[in-house]
């Protein structure tokens, strides 16, 4: 992957692939590395599904597991339990 | 911001002297969260109220131990943390289940990944695919949940989740990747099951 090949252009279109490598892969890995693999996942069929897959996981849960507001209830309990004025 | 840290800061020297008011404002600042994070790793309304009344209750007696090194939040996410696993392994053995998950997550890697579906959005509303995302959930293994809930929905970073559950950052990625291809491959699992994909 060193030496001789274009410099690959960073599009719109792989930003969130970069980021999610940068985060897998740390800081220590080189920038050029790092768009290389994000340039080859983006054309390769099979590491395509793969990365959609676990991305549109993520996306299910975040969507699913929405912040849960404390019931008051269960506020009141805790305030009781510590001894403490709402 | 600047502001509301100085407001933060103030809190907690009040709360560490023992001022009620203080430690009442702090409550009501981070009960929700905590409840919400609880609710998330925990799977159930009564054990996340269990942890959520012990994260304070340790607050309240640790508070003086609270050096500013890291932010506040990051410190109660470490207690409440600490004290939700710390249940979930009295009830589960969370040691005997991590062997188990490793060989599941060999087994279950990439299988049919092929006929991943294109939009699963669409089956959000459906209740027995809801059921199937949460029960990926509570099927993953507690240390796994805890760092995916951390990072993935609740958005720390690599580093404050390394200082939570006190573990390397390197540790927090490979159990982040593990957890979301186990997650991706439960749910491939009940696709297959439900509709036959083949």
């Amino acid at each position: 992957m060193h030496g001789g090949h274009p410099v690959i252009q960073h599009t719109s279109h792989n930003q969130d692939l970069i980021k999610l490598l940068e985060e897998q892969l740390g800081k220590d890995v080189d920038a050029r590395i790092i768009r290389e693999v994000a340039e080859h996942m983006e054309e390769c069929p099979d590491c395509r599904v793969f990365v959609d897959s676990v991305k549109q996981t993520i996306k299910l849960y975040r969507v699913t597991e929405k912040e849960t507001s404390i019931p008051d209830n269960v506020s009141e309990r805790l305030f009781k339990v510590l001894n403490l004025n709402r | 911001m600047a502001e509301e840290n100085k407001i933060e800061k103030q809190l907690i020297e009040k709360a560490k002297n023992g001022d009620k008011t203080a430690i009442s404002e702090l409550v009501h600042r981070y009960s929700s969260r905590i409840y919400s994070l609880a609710l998330r790793i925990m799977r159930n309304e009564e054990d996340a109220e269990d942890v959520l009344q012990e994260t304070f209750i340790i607050m309240i007696r640790k508070i003086h131990t609270f050096s500013g090194r890291s932010s506040f939040y990051t410190w109660l996410y470490r207690v409440a943390a600490n004290v939700a696993l710390g249940k979930l392994r009295q009830k589960k053995h969370i040691d005997s289940k991590v062997s188990i998950y490793e060989s599941e997550f060999e087994t279950l890697r990439g299988s049919g990944l092929h006929n991943w579906p294109d939009q699963l959005d669409s089956r959000i509303n459906d209740k027995q695919f809801r059921e199937c995302l949460k029960q990926a959930m509570v099927d993953l293994p507690e240390n796994h949940r805890a760092v995916f809930v951390l990072r993935d929905l609740e958005n720390l970073s690599t580093r404050e989740t390394a200082d939570i559950l006190n573990i390397s950052e390197a540790n927090v990625k490979v159990r982040l990747m593990r957890a979301r291809l186990f997650l991706r491959d439960q749910l491939m699992h009940h696709l297959k099951c439900m509709e036959g994909i083949r």
